[in-house]
């Protein structure tokens, strides 16, 4: 039977053998989340996402969001959607009890949106900035603050948005215009443009709240006199109840390549002079309240891209099984032979191990960082704690940037193996394909997560993060050696990671010298050769647990799933980590070409 | 109103390939995805609006192994006040019969004015509802697709009658009544309501608590014993129409003209 969205089994095979989750409800704060609770969540998430939320995908990429005098409707069929979700809790699995939360350890909840946002993203963002947003509120909020919105946020009653990017501040925030006067009241008066503001306008919630980055008159330039303010769109008197429309005007809508069923909108803050807001947190600390939460924010865009990825594979292997083209390879010659599967074709199979690999990397590593989360919060030694979060901090640019960049890939195998038919709109490969491709770019885009990686983490703290991660690698292989069978890809990936000790130095002493410009040209290839390594590191840690399943004696299905652990691990570490070496060699050269160019040399 | 729903733990035919054991006797099920029968959701969301609706309490009860647990725990994340497993060695190859003997002492265990059963289960033969009614000799009527509760002594309920025409029916209460699909939409089971069933203990009763004798069920109380189990083969002139969906509704669209259903 076709499974859609993501494999069951692999799922529970991250939660429960790779990770083991259950680990997480000897601590107090988790105690309720036992691997019965696990289980029934993330089974309820499948149950809902293919039932209810699937079936929407489709509808609203041909339907889209429609800006019509002022207003924004989205498609139709997300209202119930939006009614379900909202009525089962989804909307902020992990986030406090106290106010409308979860309370959930933040990997269960990665399972369950595995499902959710994998069913249709483009709709789960509406509850997905929500989530976000009212984070914010509950780290920067003061107590007036939290009791008026943070509840109806959590709850969905009312959604939640995120104003950054302005026409000439998208990477660069610190150029931003939009601006604050302090009134006598102690709100201020917001205005000026912001565009590209997901779920900006819509009709699916009463109220929308929009954290809004401005700078306070007179403030210092560039990012450091940034300051984060809450907007509704709605004006939210004291006592809770709603007032006057809070000038927030939608003066446009966006027609996108893809996520057509979310509104990318423009929005104008006090085009009338009438748009207030209240301080979120301290004045001018704006950017810091931003990274803050961007971890978080990341992390749910590469589980963006990679769920885009995850669906494409299911769709194309069982489209693989069945569809019949071309004769078996070594019955060319016979007139007579059947046409067979085009999963027989050992073309057709290279690209769905690739992804297959690439996918059950991506999960662990994506499902990992949300355990690394939930180990921050139950640790507690500051030792622990801190080792946790340098790991997070390492990885996030990996689990976005990486992560979507391999997702793409993997939706266009997809593509790929559906033939002319994956090019027509009749067949979803060509809907994923186009959804996938923004990940890439929104949430920073990938050169900046390269950057990021390059210029911030890798000498964070002193580069300790980056010895802990590679700590945490080295164990996964001694734990490999131990098996016989292993031994051969464990070696290998131990060259891999050792090569990536010495690209890292390397690159870290080349961005403190005067070749930086040459070090930044390879922040990207830097940024693959780690996020390939970490893969190998995922899938050899797997094929571990899959050995010794094997070696203890597995059913029938069973078998076939870990003996597929053993062959992902093998095809990546023969397959694709050799090219990773070469490209290692190629960033130890760091050769000047793209920085020393002529810009009139580029033609055009 | 208390309010007793039966249900049962069935191999999820949206998730599995259903195939045959080797020696014919069975289905395949090692590996299978199991998940609560899709008529009985619709039995238990009644009983939660009933009780919603005029009081009283609702309580699920499934008889399977220890896995079929993990039903009655969905059953009461959904909604459901109570659960209770029916599970013993003895009870294993049961028949219909067997199956309603043993709900039926679960029943007089408790004071119910109403039992609810699904319709059917995937993998079931709409059986054991009716037979439970005879033996408590309490009132049944099957295929119920509207219920609604009159007074503390009276319901009424529409039940589908072929041709698509519906019936109403009073019964006295206490009654057994099997429920159809469509009745209701059943709710999805949210996060809040799987906390709150997360640690609870679901009792267990096994033949000595409700008082049976273990020859009266299981295999050596069953009388219908299932001798073969098959695919049939395709006989003459049924037709699996294949190719890509343009072309498979091309052919049926040629077919049905041949065949004079469509002009």
């Amino acid at each position: 039977m076709a499974q859609f969205i993501a494999d069951r089994r692999d799922i529970e095979f991250v939660l429960h053998e790779q990770l083991q989750v259950e680990k997480l409800s000897k601590h107090e704060r988790f105690a309720e989340f036992n691997k019965k609770t696990v289980d029934m969540i993330v089974n309820e998430a499948r149950n809902l996402a293919v039932k209810e939320i699937l079936p929407t995908q489709l509808l609203g990429d041909q339907e889209g969001c429609k800006f019509e005098n002022g207003k924004v409707t989205v498609p139709e069929s997300f209202h119930r959607a939006y009614e379900i979700i909202k009525e089962g809790e989804w909307v902020a699995m992990p986030e406090s009890l106290e106010w409308g939360g979860q309370g959930m350890p933040m990997v269960v909840s990665l399972a369950a949106s595995d499902y959710l946002v994998g069913a249709n993203y483009a709709f789960m963002m509406y509850p997905g900035l929500t989530q976000g947003a009212g984070k914010l509120i509950e780290a920067f909020g003061t107590d007036k603050q939290k009791e008026l919105f943070l509840k109806k946020m959590f709850t969905g009653e009312w959604t939640g948005t995120m104003l950054l990017t302005e026409p000439e501040a998208g990477s660069d925030v610190g150029a931003l215009t939009t601006s604050a006067v302090k009134n006598s009241d102690g709100t201020y008066s917001i205005s000026g443009s912001k565009i590209f503001i997901s779920s900006g306008e819509h009709d699916l919630a009463e109220n929308i709240i929009h954290p809004v980055l401005a700078r306070i008159e007179g403030a210092p330039a560039g990012t450091k006199g940034i300051s984060l303010f809450l907007v509704p769109k709605i004006w939210v008197n004291d006592d809770g109840s709603l007032g006057e429309f809070n000038d927030v005007v939608c003066t446009g809508i966006e027609e996108k390549m893809g996520i057509h069923g979310n509104v990318t909108c423009s929005i104008s803050l006090g085009g009338k002079g009438e748009c207030k807001g209240t301080l979120l947190g301290e004045e001018n600390k704006g950017m810091r309240a931003m990274f803050l939460m961007m971890n978080e924010a990341r992390l749910l865009v590469g589980l963006q891209g990679f769920t885009c990825a995850s669906t494409a594979y299911m769709y194309a292997v069982n489209y693989a099984r069945q569809r019949l083209q071309g004769k078996h390879l070594l019955k060319m010659r016979d007139e007579n032979a059947p046409s067979v599967p085009i999963i027989q074709h050992p073309d057709v199979r290279r690209q769905l191990i690739t992804m297959k690999a690439y996918v059950e990397g991506m999960r662990s590593l994506i499902y990992y960082v949300g355990m690394c989360e939930d180990n921050v919060k139950v640790e507690k030694s500051a030792k622990e704690k801190e080792k946790y979060q340098g790991i997070i901090d390492v990885l996030i640019p990996i689990a976005k940037g990486y992560v979507t960049d391999k997702a793409f890939e993997v939706c266009n195998h997809g593509l790929q193996i559906y033939g002319g038919y994956g090019y027509i709109k009749e067949y979803p490969l060509e809907q994923l394909v186009r959804d996938c491709r923004i990940t890439m770019i929104y949430e920073g885009t990938n050169g900046i997560q390269a950057m990021d990686l390059l210029g911030r983490k890798l000498g964070l703290n002193k580069g300790k993060p980056v010895m802990d991660l590679l700590g945490e690698m080295q164990a996964s292989i001694a734990a490999a050696r131990e098996i016989e069978d292993l031994k051969e890809l464990a070696d290998l990936v131990q060259e891999a990671v050792n090569k990536l000790g010495e690209v890292g130095l390397h690159m870290g002493a080349s961005a403190m010298s005067p070749d930086v410009m040459k070090a930044f040209a390879f922040a990207y290839p830097f940024m693959e050769v780690t996020g390939d390594i970490v893969m190998a590191w995922m899938l050899l840690w797997r094929a571990t647990v899959a050995a010794h399943k094997l070696e203890k004696g597995a059913r029938k299905k069973d078998a076939a799933f870990y003996e597929g652990q053993l062959k992902s691990a093998e095809f990546f570490v023969h397959s694709i980590l050799p090219t990773t070496m070469g490209k290692c060699n190629a960033i130890l050269t760091t050769n000047g070409a793209a920085v020393e160019i002529m810009e009139d040399s580029f033609g055009g | 109103m208390e309010i007793l729903v039966c249900v049962k733990r069935v191999p999820d035919t949206s998730e599995n390939e259903i195939e045959i054991n080797k020696d014919g006797s069975d289905i395949e099920r090692d590996d299978l995805v199991y998940s609560v029968n899709e008529w009985d959701n619709y039995a238990v969301e009644e009983a939660i609006q009933i009780r919603d609706n005029v009081g009283g309490s609702v309580t699920v009860v499934s008889v399977g192994d220890e896995d079929a647990e993990e039903v009655v725990r969905r059953e009461m994340a959904m909604g459901a006040d109570k659960g209770i497993l029916l599970s013993d060695n003895a009870f294993e190859g049961s028949d219909g019969r067997g199956i309603a003997n043993i709900l039926k002492a679960e029943v007089e265990k408790g004071k119910y004015d109403l039992v609810l059963t699904g319709a059917q289960a995937d993998d079931g033969a709409g059986q054991v509802g009716g037979m439970l009614a005879a033996m408590l000799d309490w009132p049944y009527a099957s295929l119920v697709n509207s219920l609604e509760v009159v007074d503390d002594k009276t319901i009424k309920v529409g039940r589908e009658i072929a041709g698509g025409n519906l019936e109403m029916n009073e019964i006295d209460l206490p009654c057994v009544l099997s429920i159809q699909t469509g009745i209701n939409e059943p709710r999805y089971v949210g996060i809040r309501g799987i906390r709150k069933v997360a640690s609870i203990d679901i009792p267990v009763h096994g033949a000595g608590d409700l008082g049976i004798t273990p020859e009266s069920v299981g295999e050596s109380g069953a009388k219908v014993k299932r001798i073969d189990y098959f695919t049939p083969e395709l006989g003459e002139g049924a037709e699996i129409l294949e190719g890509s969906t343009d072309e498979i509704i091309e052919k049926l669209i040629e077919l049905l003209k041949a065949k004079g259903g469509i002009k």
